[in-house]
């Protein structure tokens, strides 16, 4: 018996000598992934702003693209998606956590559906709505973006506690386990990648919404988007969507390289 | 010793008693198997012992202490409990889940370092190959043993398990069986071990519960079960064949007696024929230098040519070991089409043998 969990390490490990050299690249770029795409994504965002600033293409463009201007704008960007999906994180893991507690399971429906509505209603009319009440600016554009990113992190984590093998909580409630320490111990590691994926959906989502913050007036890289489309310049257009394509592969993955750092701890 | 008490457990009001009235006794040190179709209430009279089903009248003691009155984490921590290989956590290494209740019992770190290396030697698996190792990649009936070493970590004297060896095919299962009734041996805990396999609670059980609809049908010695069963269900679910079932009773080591001459690989065929002819199933165990049985010559082997042992012996397709059963042996004895059967130690140095006729004389000896 003691054999066999043997020669399951000897495959493996012939498995890795006989693939091809091509296969070893990939595999190779694979386990780099983590530091490579980041390192690689922010180059090409900083080669591009470089670019653009030094090459407008127009006088129009040039009045716009300069390095306080671009750089304003993206640190606005990342400001409104990290503000607001680190809210949407506060607050639906832990509401996530609470609706899957066994005394609470009855309560899920009163939570869940307000959530799906809340995703239900496009974000430019969420905006437009909630400009009513909190007026223009950064804060109304924070607001609307973490109600819209509640639902996947919510979802996740919900669907996530609750995908566990049952047998294994009762393993661990049998064996004297308070519930505080399932929850730490084997519910939220065993969840996590359920989680990280909501968090990951919401803030590529997130990048992509934070754009529409410019129409009430809470700037970010939108601003160069509407801006090109209102004077008909792609120039502008291209930049701020690349810049927030980029930007939204890069959060991905440091998001992922958190969740890898997390699991192996 | 753990004793039900007018136990009784509706799980919501106006339904069926899943478990109705229920009064056992059990010793300190033997296994109670708890036996009957699925839905007939063994699992929730044992989850009853631990609270992880409250009780709805009666009251269940342990050691002679209500165990309503005992804080239920408390109350888990000392006690053991097995499920199907399930219940071992995934994302943790084995040593982790092995650690798991000394982890929340506060056990120094070093301490439970060298507990979990104990158990895991205890179970068979070499701590420094399998310490590191996830759940995932062990076989099923690895699985079940670090599920048996997670639950004796404290070494807490009672253990409750449910179909703690369900999950794996026969063989591993008969062997884990073998392994358990050893370690008990050794151990004397007091188990509640819940099983649908009759088969297996003959086999474990110093007492089975035979359970229907919530209710006790029978509780005896498995030998009192298959002489007299107490009604028509309990006669069908013990089966027809009962003389055979009996066989599980009995372990090889109760009745070897037979000693059979061996001779190592690098003899001269004339000294095994010697004790060819002497044997009375004229045959000679064939050992390696360290002793482990290699196979056998006989008198079909003795006509071929050659000089030496090595040339012309032939291995066995089974062998067993001294904690097997005399079914396990009977059922050998069939596959190999031989009337006797070698049986070896744990490191697979013969023993002995048991023959057919054994098996009679001991099922006979047994009425």
């Amino acid at each position: 018996m003691t054999d066999s969990g043997v020669n399951i390490n000897s495959a493996v490990i012939s498995a890795e000598e006989s693939v091809s050299p091509t296969r070893r690249f990939f595999i190779g770029i694979q386990k780099s992934g983590p530091v490579l795409v980041p390192l690689l994504s922010l180059a090409a965002m900083i080669v591009l702003i470089i670019y653009m600033v030094n090459n407008p293409g127009g006088a129009i463009e040039a009045r716009i693209l300069n390095y306080g201007n671009v750089l304003r704008m993206f640190r606005e960007h990342i400001t409104l998606v990290l503000v607001g999906s680190g809210a949407a994180i506060l607050t639906s893991v832990p509401l996530g956590i609470l609706i899957t507690r066994p005394a609470m399971r009855r309560y899920t429906p009163l939570i869940d559906n307000p959530v799906n509505v809340a995703q239900t209603v496009p974000g430019l009319a969420i905006l437009a709505l909630f400009l009513t009440i909190f007026g223009l600016g950064f804060r109304t554009a924070i607001f609307a973006l973490w109600l819209y990113s509640l639902l996947p992190i919510l979802r996740n984590t919900s669907s996530g506690i609750q995908g566990i093998e049952p047998g294994i909580i009762e393993a661990a409630r049998g064996m004297g386990m308070r519930p505080w320490r399932i929850l730490i111990r084997i519910e939220l590691p065993l969840a996590l990648p359920i989680i990280m994926a909501g968090i990951k959906t919401a803030t590529v989502v997130l990048v992509g919404s934070a754009a529409l913050s410019t129409f009430i007036g809470a700037g970010g890289l939108g601003e160069l988007i509407v801006t090109g489309i209102d004077l008909m310049r792609p120039t502008l257009i291209y930049t701020g969507a690349i810049l927030s394509a980029l930007l939204a592969i890069l959060l991905d993955n440091l998001l992922g390289s958190l969740e890898r750092y997390l699991r192996e701890r | 010793m753990i004793r039900f008490e007018n136990v009784t457990k509706i799980f919501s009001r106006g339904t069926i008693p899943a478990v109705s009235n229920l009064n056992i006794e059990i010793p300190e040190g033997t296994i109670c198997c708890m036996v009957g179709p699925s839905g007939c209430g063994k699992t929730t009279s044992m989850k009853m012992v631990n609270r992880l089903h409250s009780i709805t009248e009666g009251k269940i003691y342990i050691d002679e202490v209500d165990n309503s009155t005992i804080d239920p984490i408390s109350l888990r921590l000392d006690i053991g409990y097995v499920i199907q290989e399930i219940g071992l956590f995934p994302h943790m290494t084995i040593a982790d889940n092995v650690a798991t209740v000394l982890v929340e019992k506060k056990w120094p770190k070093q301490e439970i370092g060298k507990r979990v290396d104990e158990l895991l030697e205890l179970m068979g698996l070499e701590p420094k190959i399998y310490r590191q190792r996830r759940p995932s990649h062990l076989s099923g009936g690895q699985r079940q043993r670090v599920g048996v070493a997670r639950a004796m970590a404290a070494n807490p004297p009672i253990m409750l398990m449910d179909e703690p060896f369900g999950a794996v095919d026969h063989i591993a299962r008969v062997r884990l069986q073998n392994e358990f009734l050893t370690l008990q041996e050794k151990i004397s805990k007091t188990i509640i071990f819940v099983t649908h396999d009759i088969d297996e609670a003959i086999k474990m059980g110093d007492m089975i519960a035979v359970m229907r609809e919530g209710k006790l049908v029978q509780y005896s010695t498995p030998e009192d079960l298959l002489s007299t069963p107490a009604d028509e269900f309990v006669a069908n679910l013990v089966g027809g064949n009962r003389s055979i079932k009996r066989l599980h009773l009995i372990r090889v080591s109760e009745i070897l007696n037979r000693k059979v001459a061996t001779v190592n690989m690098s003899d001269t065929l004339e000294a095994a024929k010697k004790h060819v002819i002497e044997n009375a199933f004229n045959v000679v165990y064939v050992v390696s230098d360290t002793g482990v049985l290699n196979g056998f010559i006989g008198k079909v082997e003795l006509k071929q040519e050659g000089e030496f042992v090595k040339d012309v012996y032939r291995s066995y397709p089974e062998i067993i070991s001294d904690e097997a059963t005399l079914s396990d042996a009977l059922s050998v004895m069939l596959s190999n089409g031989e009337s006797y059967v070698p049986v070896v130690d744990d490191f697979e140095h013969p023993l002995g043998a048991v023959s057919l006729e054994d098996v009679f004389k001991a099922v006979r000896q047994d009425d």
